[in-house]
């Protein structure tokens, strides 16, 4: 498969400019798929002026959002030229990041392959298994998330998605390329804009720790048992030693080092944006306490605001640990199976957390489609992948359909979206679980063949 | 929901109020206006006299002034245009422009909140006196509500100015009353309207009568006029239109209250909207007389079952569920109505064709009591109503003015008709499953070495993506052929005729080009069953979409669609029997045929003129369409976003060259 793929990147940025300057009409920042109460640019420019008037950002229940992004972005949302839409700096800011967050995916996707290759080539299977797909990942991942109709969506439609997806993709980008700053600064951003990111650690000091993807150490000691019956010459034995790879501490500890440092540095700097205005304390009830405790029960693509709507209230606490948990719960058993991917991992919790989120939109699924597609040689048998596109489509065409039905028509009702966003939910767990089960498949067949 | 209907049926025909003295009341209205109508103020005088006769009784009075929209198909703003349109242009100055009077009745024992809306439609520009007729039904019942000490919602009297259309002047009152429009003061000053001064002459309340009066939420709204007069029927006779914008109906009670009121209460004949040619056909009548045997037949056998319908009764509701289904599918208005339907009130509107002279003077005080009473009785029942109507009623077809089809009817044979679709596309799509299992087991039996071999010669489960590919550049084209009327209409002059050829001949030119930048939907050896698989998917996708934004849209595109998108198989495929191939090629087709839109509706056209002999317009299908796209229907949509590229699909399939299938074959 030849793909030409700077022409395609330019394109699809070009695109998205166009959408930018000439798409004012298209309301998406107003869309409940694209922008929810933490991403949306209006709430933002709401507690830009809040704090502009010296009140407190998070006053009312407004801004829900980060502190940093007020004074990066909110000046920006402050000038208005004519004939543009509201948030139009913004935007091309956005194309930016999108198009960094393309480039990082791509490199990494380099890596990624630089580092298959090799572990192939010590167990000699080199031949076998890149015969029948051999694509660059980088590049069809990276072509993935630029021609992602969700990505381009919520990089047109003024929400503050685009850079949360970027400071996840520089960590993954810097932990695969073992630079433990940028891995760093990635995460404690990542985290600090939207929290759930927070799980993506043990990805994150797998990968520094183990370096990246590679297959199973059980394949290595069966190649090495194999190996060591027939003579081999020494050069390839210490070649195959070195291929399973030992746990190095010293990037970990500096990834550590530098996450401290720079966490110091991001409470820092918003207490002193936050200064007269309320304070770190307000910022965590305001952030991330309403991300835990779902407190806006507009709709949105997840199924979470459907729920807390209809629970009983002496309920509701005990759901909410339920829920949060749930997250938590699948982080150790998927470590233990994937540690030998780590990347592969970071791309499970992504998905993970775009089902389980409180607040979801379609930028969340757009990053995890762009790490899906650095596997893109692993999982080629998976199976489903007809149903699975075809599904993607059909709901995302559905959902503002059964909205515009209950808001606006008012033939329907709320179980018509709640609807649209259960089948959404079970097509995301469908790719999840069988992207997984495909990636433990591609495993046990490089099993297979290196002890047959 | 029948205890609902039934408590409001009993509180609306509760002794009617309306009496011998509100009929004279109109008479005298009547007079009145007609005197000022021949008077050469035309428009001015006309509102004016209305707004001073509303004024006597005491109630609140205000002008709507109004510029015809002109409509225009705008792509990006295809379902939001509604909200955002702007009444006054706010460049240019205008000497034509509508005036709506709107009288407002404060409800004694309400508070405010909701409100009833009465609208009577009557061209200012060209009076005629059944126009007046409706006005004067219009004020003796508004007259009468503003006496009413037992009205609990407000009471809004529309006479809408339909110098434009009724329904641009409905609708423009609507969006000034939903979305305000705060002009700066340099722009109301550039769109000064001559004339319009005239208006607050003698009129000392000025500032009061100018402001834009609002009352509560709009409960419903009826809109009654009086056409023109039947000579050859017995009795004064009703027509209902119901069908508002996308298909989209009010609530059946609504109508359930109109219907009983009008057919038991006040003895008027009761109609809805048919297709004439279907009343009159022959083969028509000789189903409905077979039905009628066998439904008389099985009556014999088991008294319950109830299959024997009358003939005429039969014919009739096929006729009334022609033209509903007919109008829903279309997407277009039946009348001022849908303006209020697309703000979510339940409208409907009532034609009264009364059998007397304009000029009896005795047939009319009759005929205005009885109208009286109907608008009264409907507008107590809407009244006396605690919440909006439930939405539980909005989906259904008429067959006739009582008797509805109810949606969980009419889904079935449309599920029937869906459900093959995903059953297909997963046969086409799977078939490279069998491999896959042998993959399985060999690798199972740890047989590595045969593994490599097999993995070899296998594309993956990601084969469709090539399908998918060719999908997704035709859905491209389809959506840029269906904005290129954006473009084209901007060329000045253009008979439908050109405009329909540059069209086709545009859309030809970007489907090559299309097909030279991604490349030949062949040369990367597609197979047709994938290609299939995807359309089929593709299809399924859209008709469930398009069922749910309008559904008989839907249902009569699935008649065509779904048997076109089955029976596609190449013209090369080898595989099967000289009988049933032949069968195949010849409703293949047939099919390609019938399914290109033009194709389609001029047949449409043919079938519905009932004769034989059309000469071939293409500019028709132009005027068509912009018909089509000035109403926002989103049938334009389904035609070209939908349709088309599942007939183009169904054209490559058709036409597909079987090579790759056949070099695989000599392979084995």
């Amino acid at each position: 498969m030849a793909i030409r793929y700077w022409p395609m990147a330019a394109a699809a940025v070009g695109f998205r400019l166009v959408l930018v300057l000439f798409g004012g009409d298209l309301h998406l920042a107003s869309r409940p798929e694209v922008s929810t109460p933490l991403t949306s640019l209006r709430r933002l420019a709401e507690g830009y002026w809040l704090k502009q008037a010296s009140v407190s950002p998070y006053s009312g229940s407004m801004y829900h959002g980060s502190p940093l992004l007020l004074s990066v972005l909110g000046p920006l949302t402050n000038s208005r030229p004519d004939g543009h839409h509201a948030h139009i700096y913004c935007s091309l800011i956005f194309v930016a990041v999108d198009f960094l967050a393309a480039m990082l995916i791509r490199a990494t996707g380099h890596k990624l392959q630089m580092a298959r290759n090799r572990s192939l080539k010590s167990i000699d299977l080199t031949k076998a298994v890149n015969d029948t797909v051999n694509v660059s990942a980088g590049d069809v991942a990276s072509l993935i998330y630029l021609w992602n109709p969700w990505a381009i969506v919520t990089c047109v439609g003024s929400c503050t998605s685009p850079i949360e997806n970027l400071m996840v993709v520089i960590m993954i980008y810097g932990a695969c390329s073992r630079l433990a700053p940028l891995a760093a600064f990635g995460y404690v951003m990542a985290t600090h804009l939207s929290l759930y990111p927070v799980i993506l650690i043990v990805p994150v000091i797998l990968l520094l720790g183990y370096g990246p993807d590679a297959p199973p150490p059980k394949v290595f000691l069966i190649k090495g048992s194999s190996a060591s019956k027939s003579d081999v010459s020494d050069n390839d034995k210490t070649t195959r030693q070195r291929a399973v790879q030992q746990f190095s501490w010293k990037p970990v500890l500096h990834f550590i080092f530098w996450l401290f440092i720079l966490s110091c540095h991001v409470l820092l700097l918003s207490s002193v944006i936050l200064k007269k205005v309320g304070g770190l304390h307000e910022m965590f009830e305001k952030t991330y306490g309403f991300i835990l405790t779902v407190k806006d029960l507009s709709p949105n693509i997840g199924v979470l605001w459907y729920f807390f709507a209809e629970v009983f209230d002496f309920f509701r606490n005990f759901f909410l640990i339920v829920f949060n948990m749930n997250i938590i719960f699948m982080v150790l058993p998927l470590a233990i199976r994937l540690k030998h991917r780590p990347c592969f991992l970071a791309f499970v919790y992504t998905a993970i957390v775009a089902i389980l989120k409180s607040y979801p939109s379609a930028g969340d699924s757009a990053l995890y489609l762009g790490l899906l597609g650095l596997f893109v040689n692993e999982l080629a048998e998976m199976q489903f992948t007809f149903f699975l596109f075809f599904g993607y489509i059909g709901v995302s065409l559905l959902s503002p359909v059964m909205h515009n039905l209950w808001i606006w028509r008012g033939t329907g009702n709320a179980n018509f979206y709640f609807a649209t966003g259960l089948a959404y939910t079970c097509l995301q767990t469908v790719l999840l679980v069988e992207s997984v089960s495909s990636m433990i498949k591609h495993d046990r067949k490089l099993r297979l063949l290196v002890s047959s | 929901m029948e205890y609902i209907v039934g408590l409001l049926c009993r509180s609306g025909s509760a002794n009617p109020l309306f009496s011998t003295e509100d009929a004279i009341e109109a008479n005298r209205f009547m007079k009145g206006i007609e005197a000022v109508a021949g008077d050469s103020r035309g428009v001015i005088g006309m509102a004016n006299f209305i707004a001073q006769q509303i004024e006597a009784l005491g109630a609140e009075v205000c002008y709507h002034k109004f510029l015809p929209h002109s409509k225009n198909f705008h792509p990006l703003k295809f379902f939001t245009s509604m909200t955002n349109d702007i009444a006054v242009q706010p460049n240019g100055t205008a000497t034509n422009f509508g005036i709506n009077t709107i009288g407002i009745v404060r409800a004694p024992r309400g508070d405010g909140k909701e409100a009833i809306v009465l609208v009577t439609p009557y061209n200012s520009q060209r009076v005629q006196s059944n126009e007046l007729l409706s006005l004067a039904l219009g004020f003796s019942v508004f007259s009468l509500l503003s006496q009413a000490a037992w009205l609990s919602k407000d009471v809004v009297w529309l006479s809408a100015d339909s110098q434009f259309g009724e329904y641009a002047a409905v609708s423009a009152w609507l969006n000034q009353y939903h979305n305000p429009v705060f002009l700066s003061h340099s722009v109301v000053l550039h769109t000064k309207m001559y004339g319009a001064n005239h208006i607050y002459d003698g009129n000392s309340e000025k500032t009061e009568v100018t402001a834009f009066k609002r009352a509560g939420t709009m409960a419903a709204a009826l809109i009654f006029k009086v056409g023109e007069t039947r000579r050859y029927s017995d009795r004064d006779s009703v027509m209902i239109y119901a069908e508002a914008s996308n298909g989209q109906m009010p609530n059946l009670d609504l109508l359930n209250v109109v219907h009983y009121l009008a057919v038991h209460r006040q003895g008027f004949r009761v109609n809805i909207a048919a297709f004439s040619s279907l009343l009159s056909s022959a083969w028509l009548r000789v189903i409905a007389e077979i039905l009628h045997t066998l439904g008389s037949v099985l009556r014999k056998i088991n008294p319950d079952w109830k299959l024997d319908i009358a003939v005429p009764d039969y014919v009739e509701g096929t006729a009334n569920l022609a033209n509903s289904m007919y109008n829903q599918a279309l997407g277009v208005p039946t009348g001022s109505h849908g303006a209020f339907r697309d703000y979510q009130v339940d409208a409907v509107s009532l034609e009264f064709s009364p059998t007397f002279h304009v000029k009896n003077e005795n047939a009319k005080s009759l005929f205005l009591l009885r109208g009286g009473r109907l608008i009264e009785g409907v507008s107590r029942s809407v009244n006396n109503l605690l919440e909006k109507f439930h939405q539980s009623f909005f989906l259904y077809f008429l067959t006739a003015p009582s008797k509805f089809i109810s949606v969980g009817v009419y889904m079935i044979p449309f599920a029937l008709l869906l459900a093959p679709l995903p059953i297909v596309a997963a046969a086409l799509a799977d078939g490279s499953r069998s491999m896959e299992k042998t993959v399985d087991k060999l690798i199972d039996n740890g047989k590595a070495d045969d593994i490599a071999d097999i993995l070899q010669s296998k594309g993956g489960s990601w084969k469709w993506l090539r399908a998918a590919k060719v999908l997704l550049v035709i859905q491209l084209w389809a959506v840029l052929v269906s904005l290129l009327p954006y473009y084209i209409t901007q060329i000045p002059d253009a008979t439908p005729m050109q405009s329909a050829l540059i069209w086709a001949v545009l859309s030809i030119v970007v489907l090559i080009s299309l097909s030279v930048l991604f490349g030949s939907p062949y040369s990367a050896g597609v197979e047709w069953k994938l290609l299939k698989a995807t359309m089929i998917t593709s299809i399924s996708i859209g008709l469930g979409l398009m069922s749910i934004i309008n559904f008989a849209t839907a249902q009569l595109g699935a008649l065509i669609v779904i048997p076109m998108c089955l029976f596609s198989r190449p013209l090369k495929a080898s595989g099967m029997n000289f009988l049933p191939r032949a069968v195949l090629l010849a409703s293949n087709i047939a099919f390609a045929v019938l399914g290109f839109p033009p194709a389609a509706l001029l047949i449409m056209k043919g079938v519905s003129k009932g004769s034989w002999s059309w000469t071939i317009d293409v500019g028709d299908f132009w005027v068509w369409m912009e018909f089509l796209w000035e109403w926002s229907s989103a049938t334009y949509l389904y035609l070209f976003l939908v349709h088309l590229p599942c007939w183009l699909l169904c054209i490559l399939v058709l036409l597909h060259p079987c090579r790759q299938s056949e070099s695989k074959m000599k392979q084995e």
